[in-house]
């Protein structure tokens, strides 16, 4: 320590500055999250110590995964600098149109998986055309999505609900589909933890890949950061929008059909519910909605931290508002925090 | 001794690290009209912006018919005339006179009598129940005055008022103006354009660096006196103007349009840049100058036929870079310094196989850039909003020198930008030129152009002047008296 500092020369004071100034931001960011969640785990402790163990921990793992899963699009999209609303009937229609194709249709789930993965690559090619083609706002574009792609998911299901291991009469669903399907999701170990966790893990790890090392990842931040700069410097603004809202849809059916596997029932109105606490996920995990500002790290942070206040809660009991009132607090609480973080760290710079 | 009117003295305002104010001393009579004008970045926005309360000085004193006086409490007696009008576009005029003076009542506000008289003499009767966002800008800028005239506002603000009226609408502006000022209230006129300020000013005050530099009245107040103060040298910049037209000598040019023609701003306009060469466009807003450039780089759509480097339109895309106006347009502020200067760049500069960034690459081309375009900053990691304003715009040009385009295109290159960083940005601009390219740019100020161009053309009313061989003139006084002259040549003309 002592040598480190002895060895930078006078005149490298601003460097020196400049470096700590960063490793502080990051400290603050990624630390607030960090803290508040030890510091959740450790009050579930102190309030309940019995149900504070490796299974309670794994559950709160694979309960985050889905959430966690389209978050990830979604903190593309708003890193873009738009807003998709449309995941959560997305995920829906994801599930849907998978025991749809592959129940009713009879598809193979081996081209079937794919196909619905396609409808969520399709549904944000929709939604990315409508945003940049026709300029409407993304708030409403997918506000009406959100509600078209309910309407499918109805459709198409004849409002029933679905699940491969009891098919419909006339239906048959080969053994080795079935065993492939409800694999995707298997849980193993002494403590059995879902394949449904891995899956959440290789998808961050591809999607923090693309936003934090890629060369789209780093126009897609300038695209949100300044769209009329990156328009005037001739960067690729709508393609690469376009790929976003195109990612978050594959994202939600990929979630979908995970959750499907996992739960091997479907229904039609599946996921909608999941609009807020995704949304929450994102901001809790310091991305901004007006564009250029995300990171994959703090959206898994928020992921978690929301999924183990809920699973918490869960096991305490105290009702179902609680859970709520916590949702709600901690959603406004982590943009005040930020807030406040950012002033402290411009008076740091002034 | 002033008996009334408004009496500023040694005004001061700092942002970061510019001046804008530095010390300012001025007066407001009543029952004139003064005119202020100054080169971009003089300080003239923030003058507005403080006697408008909008904004609190950091140091000097304000006094108001003698009295001390705090524009930001006392902000009713100040109506401030913008450019584009700061109303609420979705109501309606006789609406809009109303807004914000609704007291105590709590229905559906009404224009009282003494309201609908105000307008009745500025001529917006028969707009009263016209929606503001369908009537003409003149029409707004009425509304803007009628709305200060029934607060019972004394002074008056018109900044840039008449930059986007027509002839008869300026002219019919003007009139309120002087209908203004014959009642005994103040008014000021903040405008670029020097016919204006000599034929309807009682007195002008030049504003350069912060400070007033001169204030014109009667006999002396001409055009060529005007702008013979907006571009005498102040000391710090004596830079010689000698290293240029080292290429002169080559005839081919390395960029042309023939026949460009714009939907409005300009047409069958022909021009020409050589290798080495820097050319300088010049005109007031409006004339079709700043349309020219953006359509050279592609912002702004134009026909005609373009070749650069020996490609057309299509080619002739990837060859040019161009620094818009503002930073706003220009810098990333969620962005560090480094990644600032590489965003425009792709694969394979910093991006491998399959778009992977090439981190180490960046950091060195970041740290190559910052060396070579002479910008003061830590590190390359520090957010670009830490650095002065002149760096950032460093910053800005060297983004879009970084893509090595054959035409460099810059509107307005040192907006904002103290002294210094000036003439450093005018030696990057230079270097980049020696090595064969051409640089073409938009620039307001004269004394700019008299520094780094080698070339000027002079728009007015969307066609260019004859070139002006900037070398073959010896003092910048000359250059500017010429420059008017030719701006005015066409308005006579026309």
């Amino acid at each position: 320590m002592t040598s480190a500092e002895t060895r930078e020369p006078a005149d490298a004071r601003p460097n020196l500055s400049a470096a700590g100034q960063a490793t502080f931001d990051l400290a603050l960011r990624m630390g607030g999250l960090f803290f508040a969640i030890v510091l959740v785990a450790i009050v579930m402790f102190i309030l309940k110590p019995n149900s504070f163990n490796v299974d309670v921990g794994i559950s709160v793992l694979r309960a985050m995964s889905s959430v966690a899963i389209m978050s990830l699009g979604l903190t593309l999209v708003i890193v873009s600098g738009e807003i998709d609303l449309s995941f959560g009937a997305m995920y829906g229609l994801g599930a849907n149109a998978l025991a749809v194709l592959w129940i009713v249709v009879g598809i193979p789930i081996y081209a079937a998986l794919p196909l619905a993965i396609l409808v969520g690559a399709a549904v944000g090619l929709f939604n990315g055309a409508l945003v940049t083609w026709l300029r409407i706002p993304s708030f409403i574009v997918t506000l009406g999505s959100y509600n078209l792609l309910y309407g499918v998911s109805l459709w198409i299901t004849h409002t029933s609900t679905f699940n491969p291991v009891y098919p419909p009469p006339g239906s048959e669903i080969p053994p080795a589909e079935l065993d492939f399907f409800i694999g995707l999701t298997a849980s193993f170990g002494t403590h059995p933890i879902s394949l449904e966790v891995l899956w959440m893990i290789v998808l961050a790890l591809m999607v923090g890949w693309l936003l934090h090392r890629s060369l789209f990842g780093f126009r897609l931040m300038a695209i949100g950061g300044n769209p009329t700069a990156a328009q005037l410097a001739r960067l690729p603004v709508t393609r690469y929008k376009i790929i976003a809202f195109v990612l978050c849809g594959a994202l939600a059916a990929i979630a979908g059909i995970l959750d499907f596997s996992f739960i091997q029932t479907t229904q039609p109105n599946i996921g909608l519910s999941y609009t807020f606490p995704v949304f929450a996920a994102v901001i809790i995990g310091g991305a901004s909605l007006s564009g250029g500002k995300g990171t994959i790290i703090g959206t898994i942070g928020g992921a978690l931290l929301l999924a183990e206040l809920q699973q918490g809660l869960a096991l305490l009991t105290p009702g179902p508002h609680v859970q709520q009132l916590f949702l709600g607090i901690v959603t406004i609480g982590a943009v005040a925090l930020d807030l406040v973080l950012t002033n402290i760290r411009k008076r740091r710079a002034a | 001794m002033s008996g009334g009117g408004i009496c500023i003295r040694g005004l001061q305002k700092r942002y970061g690290s510019t001046v804008a104010l530095a010390g300012l001393d001025i007066d407001i009579k009543p029952g004139e009209v003064l005119g202020i004008a100054g080169p971009n970045g003089a300080g003239k926005s923030t003058l507005v912006r403080i006697i408008g309360g909008e904004e609190g000085a950091d140091a000097g004193e304000l006094s108001f018919d003698g009295r001390a006086w705090s524009p930001a409490d006392n902000w009713h007696a100040v109506a401030v005339v913008h450019q584009e009008p700061q109303l609420f576009p979705n109501l309606t005029v006789a609406e809009n006179v109303v807004a914000g003076r609704e007291d105590t009542a709590t229905g559906w506000p009404k224009p009282t009598d003494a309201d609908i008289n105000v307008m009745e003499a500025l001529g917006l009767r028969p707009f009263r129940k016209v929606r503001l966002a369908d009537c003409s800008l003149a029409t707004q800028q009425r509304t803007e005055i009628a709305r200060a005239v029934a607060r019972d506002a004394r002074v008056f603000l018109f900044d840039e008022p008449n930059s986007a009226l027509t002839n008869e609408e300026s002219d019919e502006l003007f009139r309120e103006m002087h209908k203004l000022a014959g009642t005994g209230r103040m008014v000021v006129l903040i405008t670029h354009r020097l016919r204006d300020l000599v034929s309807h000013c009682t007195r002008a005050a030049v504003i350069r660096d912060g400070r007033v530099r001169a204030t014109l009245s009667g006999q002396a107040l001409s055009e060529e006196a005007i702008a013979r103060e907006l571009v005498t040298e102040s000391g710090a910049q004596a830079v010689a103007a000698n290293a240029r037209g080292a290429a002169q000598a080559q005839p081919t040019s390395l960029f042309s349009v023939r026949g460009w023609t714009h939907r409005s701003a300009f047409r069958n306009v022909d021009f020409a840049a050589r290798p080495g060469e820097i050319v300088a466009l010049m005109g007031v807003e409006g004339s079709g100058a700043r349309e020219l450039l953006r359509s050279f780089a592609g912002v702004e759509r134009a026909s005609g036929e373009i070749t650069l480097a020996g490609a057309g339109e299509v080619g002739a895309r990837r060859l040019r870079s161009y620094v818009p106006a503002t930073r706003v347009a220009s810098l990333y502020s969620n962005f560090s310094v480094g990644e600032n200067l590489l965003v425009r760049l792709g694969s394979p500069e910093i991006a491998g196989p399959a778009l992977a960034l090439r981190k180490r690459r960046m950091k060195a081309l970041a740290e190559a850039a910052v060396k070579r375009f002479l910008i003061k900053t830590g590190t390359t990691t520090q957010p670009i909003r830490s650095l002065s304003g002149g760096n950032q715009q460093k910053v800005a040009i060297a983004q879009a020198l970084n893509c090595s385009p054959e035409l460099l295109l810059l509107e307005e290159p040192t907006r904002g930008v103290d002294i210094r960083s000036k003439a450093e940005i005018y030696r990057l601009l230079r270097d980049y030129a020696a090595e064969g390219k051409s640089v073409v740019m938009f620039c307001t100020e004269v004394l700019e152009l008299f520094e780094v161009a080698d070339t000027a053309y002079v728009v007015s009313e969307g066609r260019l002047s004859p070139p002006l061989a900037i070398a073959g003139y010896d003092h910048v006084e000359q250059l500017a008296t010429d420059i008017t002259r030719l701006e005015a040549h066409r308005h006579i003309a026309a």
